[in-house]
């Protein structure tokens, strides 16, 4: 990680903001803070709470003029999506907390915890990899059928993700149940409202190739649970839910198709 | 544990000797490798260093008139034409006389690529086995840039981004594969460079994608940039959109459309784009994309290091940005090699093929020498390195 | 009264007062540019966070001299709103003239803050009360933050930390 990234965003929050780096993606870094934007201190909210704070740099390799573009929009994207995502029904997504357009920096709710025994931040993919030992288990099980629901149903009501991969969704422990995981779906920053067919099948074909190549070993299973979650959100809306799920899974197919033909002349 | 050592060299040699033979697109390359034994490669995960010496490694690209693309049985004639006399002259420039002695292993493009020129230079690699008495083994083209890319600049386990005339791949190395991460939905970052060049109707010799750099470098308006679509999908990426776009921007120039007020001032009608701006903006655009998704795999990989290959990997200014990148990542790193082994040539084909043959992966039945014009990255199963 | 500052912002204190049973609001309203005060109807604002969130948007626009309105206690007001029209926002948030609860935002540079000595309770002719969630959730009208914010007909809130969640982000969204 780049010291002088750290150091801009350092500045731009005063020291009064302690921050702690936890990831740098390819478009944000992300930092935690026990320091609320603007709620008082003092409130009775604890100082235990964490928040996300995600800033978009600028990217020296790209043209000003993409950078500017790209960063505006992602960051805006990204906000208003999740203001509108979060009055879905049955959708999880991180709460927005703060937004600053003008300089490429949000701030969200802090989702998920650690894995027991060193497994690193309970994403889907060290969550998948926690139980590799046991890879087919009910909670695993039970979980992905809950990841399919998620994109089941962020797709029925027309939103897209644009970059599902087992780092964006994160399993937040269930309050009641030890070993029940609700998975939240995060990072919107390619997503946006679409209600075409080949948006979700690129979706979903994205995700698919997300799991393969992290998940080889068990990426079949993994899928088709995934699937079969997805599948359920369609077929709760009757004969148009099944109409559309026929549909978009035949897309899902071609562009999969697509993808596999595409290798070609060295 | 992986033991490179364990088949041995011909006539008691301490060294192996490859002959690669690549042709699945327009370019018959063909090259000469040796590897001395050593014994750093008994054991670990070393397959990036195996001192290979490239003896000879020559080529001769088909090229078409401005405006025309290259079809492939035109390709394979060209291949069939000149193979006899590239694999003589590699052979002198080796210093060999007697290949049936000096030669351990024949290598060729198993595939991806153009069905006839593929099958050409099977023809080619099956004659010379038989008439030398020499082993085959058929090598995936990709696999034999990426096992180049590594031994030429030691890296040891980086992100490679392969980009050439069929191919847009992110890849990284994981259990035995190379694995694809991200890829173009649709038409390759090279094929999108060679297509746009026949619209503008400019050379293809030594290659479209190098006139259109060129082009981009005499861009006088870097400020201003046209925009175009910015397609990445999660580590994939979508390239027809844009090509259709800048075609039809193109396009307008050349027959002067004044009705299109991104190319021709309202009032005035003077033109206020030119060829070169729209090279320029075509490869800030596209090449923003392929540095966006390398980043996004290294996130996802954790990892600090890029290894660019494939013919647009030459492209200067794609490894400019590379570098600005890496850069501004910990520790980051960019691996690149030159046009000698960027573009498809017959070493990377001999030093995959090596290694395959050093693991005993070798041609038994001539029926195993089929070529395919569908042969994904990760098809290949890599028992040269650790798992 | 709260006095706050936000954490990114420390060169200026916030001073957060509300009343109940105020009878004079037509006489502030009268006079509302003498003061240095924002004065917004406790109706319009179900917790601490909506108030605190636009205060923040407040100090974001400064920051990049996007301020709109005259001075910082009145861009209180338009950044508590879900739109950009100004004159809407201070008729929305604003007093009327028989506003009874009134929440009263103090803006003052932390370097100064040993020399003021406004008493706000001396303006206001009601009874100052703890400013916090209960009692704003008792004073706020569910049914004006819903039209003011537009909400959609199927969002249907079931508590007031999701009324202030779709309200905090309308207000960091606005004009985006």
């Amino acid at each position: 990680m780049s010291q002088e990234i750290i150091d801009i965003v350092q500045n731009y929050l005063t020291p009064n903001i302690p921050i702690t780096l936890v990831s740098q993606g390819a478009e944000a870094v992300v930092f935690t803070t026990h320091v609320h934007p603007y709620l008082p201190q003092d409130s009775n909210k604890t100082g235990e709470t964490k928040y996300i704070i995600k800033y978009r740099p600028h990217k020296k390799y790209r043209h000003p003029v993409i950078d500017q573009q790209l960063t505006k929009k992602r960051t805006l994207g990204e906000s208003r999506l999740l203001a509108k995502l979060y009055q879905i029904d049955g959708l999880k997504v991180p709460k927005l907390i703060a937004c600053d357009q003008y300089n490429g920096c949000i701030w969200l709710e802090f989702l998920g915890s650690q894995l027991p025994d060193n497994n690193g931040f309970s994403n889907l993919k060290h969550f998948l990899w926690w139980n590799k030992a046991d890879p087919y288990n009910n909670v695993v099980k039970e979980s992905l059928l809950k990841v399919g629901q998620q994109i089941g149903i962020l797709h029925w009501n027309d939103y897209v993700h644009g970059d599902l991969t087992s780092s964006n969704i994160v399993m937040v422990q269930d309050k009641l149940g030890v070993n029940v995981w609700n998975p939240h779906l995060i990072d919107f920053g390619l997503g946006g409202v679409s209600n075409m067919v080949e948006d979700k099948g690129v979706d979903l074909y994205v995700l698919e190739r997300a799991i393969i190549s992290t998940h080889s070993a068990f990426s079949d299973q993994y899928v088709e649970w995934i699937m079969q979650g997805f599948s359920q959100v369609y077929e709760q809306h009757g004969a148009t839910g099944e109409k559309k799920l026929k549909e978009l899974l035949k897309r899902f197919h071609e562009v999969r198709m697509r993808g596999r033909k595409r290798t070609m002349i060295g | 544990m992986v033991d490179l050592n364990t088949i041995s060299p011909k006539n008691g040699r301490n060294y192996y000797i490859a002959l690669g033979l690549e042709g699945s697109a327009n370019k018959l390359g063909i090259g000469i490798v040796k590897h001395p034994i050593k014994s750093q490669l008994s054991s670990g995960d070393n397959s990036h260093q195996c001192d290979a010496q490239i003896l000879s490694n020559i080529r001769d690209t088909y090229i078409t008139p401005p405006g025309e693309g290259f079809l492939p049985r035109d390709t394979a004639r060209h291949h069939r034409n000149w193979c006899v006399r590239l694999i003589k002259k590699a052979l002198k420039e080796a210093g060999f006389n007697d290949p049936s002695n000096d030669i351990d292993v024949i290598c060729f493009t198993k595939g991806p690529g153009m069905g006839a020129p593929l099958h050409s230079v099977a023809i080619i690699a099956r004659t010379c086995s038989l008439l030398w008495d020499i082993p085959l083994v058929g090598v995936n083209h990709c696999i034999g840039h990426i096992e180049m890319g590594r031994e030429i600049t030691k890296a040891e386990n980086p992100v490679v981004l392969y980009v050439s005339g069929g191919n847009t791949q992110v890849i990284a190395y994981s259990e035995n594969r190379y694995r694809i991460f991200g890829e173009t939905l649709d038409v390759a970052i090279g094929n999108c460079l060679d297509r746009f060049a026949r619209t503008l109707k400019i050379p293809n010799h030594p290659s479209p994608g190098y006139n259109i750099e060129q082009l981009a470098l005499k861009c006088q308006n870097k400020d201003k940039l046209i925009e175009l679509p910015y397609t990445v999908k999660g580590m994939d990426l979508s390239m027809s959109g844009i090509l259709a776009y800048i075609d039809s921007l193109a396009k307008d120039l050349f027959r002067g459309n004044k009705q299109n007020k991104l190319l021709f001032d309202k009032k005035t009608g003077k033109q206020k784009v030119t060829i070169e701006d729209l090279c320029y903006s075509l490869q800030e655009n596209l090449f923003a994309m392929l540095i966006e998704i390398t980043e996004r795999a290294m996130a996802h990989v954790n990892s600090s290091t890029v290894l660019i290959v494939g013919g647009v990997g030459c492209n200067v200014r794609l490894q400019e940005m590379m570098a600005v990148m890496c850069h501004d990542r910990a520790n980051g790193k960019v691996f690149a090699t030159d046009d000698r082994f960027c573009i498809d040539n017959g070493a990377m084909i001999a030093q995959a093929g090596l290694l395959q043959f050093r693991m005993g992966d070798i041609v038994k039945d001539l029926k195993e020498t089929i070529v395919t014009q569908k042969f994904r990255t990760d098809e290949v199963f890599v028992s040269w390195r650790e798992k | 009264m709260i006095q706050t500052t936000i954490p990114q912002f420390p060169d200026f204190t916030l001073k957060i007062s509300l009343f109940k049973d105020v009878i004079n609001s037509a006489e502030i309203r009268s006079k509302i540019a003498d003061y240095p005060f924002a004065f917004i109807d406790a109706k319009t604002i179900c917790s601490v966070e909506q108030l605190m969130a636009a205060l923040y948007r407040v100090f974001i626009e400064k920051n990049y001299n996007r301020i709109r309105t005259k001075s910082l206690t009145s861009e209180c007001l338009l950044c508590l709103a879900p739109t950009s029209n100004i004159g809407e926002a201070f008729r929305r948030f604003g007093l009327k003239d028989d506003t009874k609860e009134v929440i009263c935002v103090q803006i003052i540079p932390t370097e100064d803050l040993p020399l003021d000595e406004v008493d706000i309770s001396s303006l206001i002719d009601g009874f100052e009360v703890d400013m916090n969630d209960e009692h704003l959730k008792q004073f706020c009208d569910k049914n004006i933050i819903r039209e003011i914010y537009k909400f959609d007909a199927s969002f249907q809130p079931n508590s007031i930390e999701e009324v202030t969640r779709a309200v905090v982000s309308a207000i960091q969204l606005r004009g985006m």
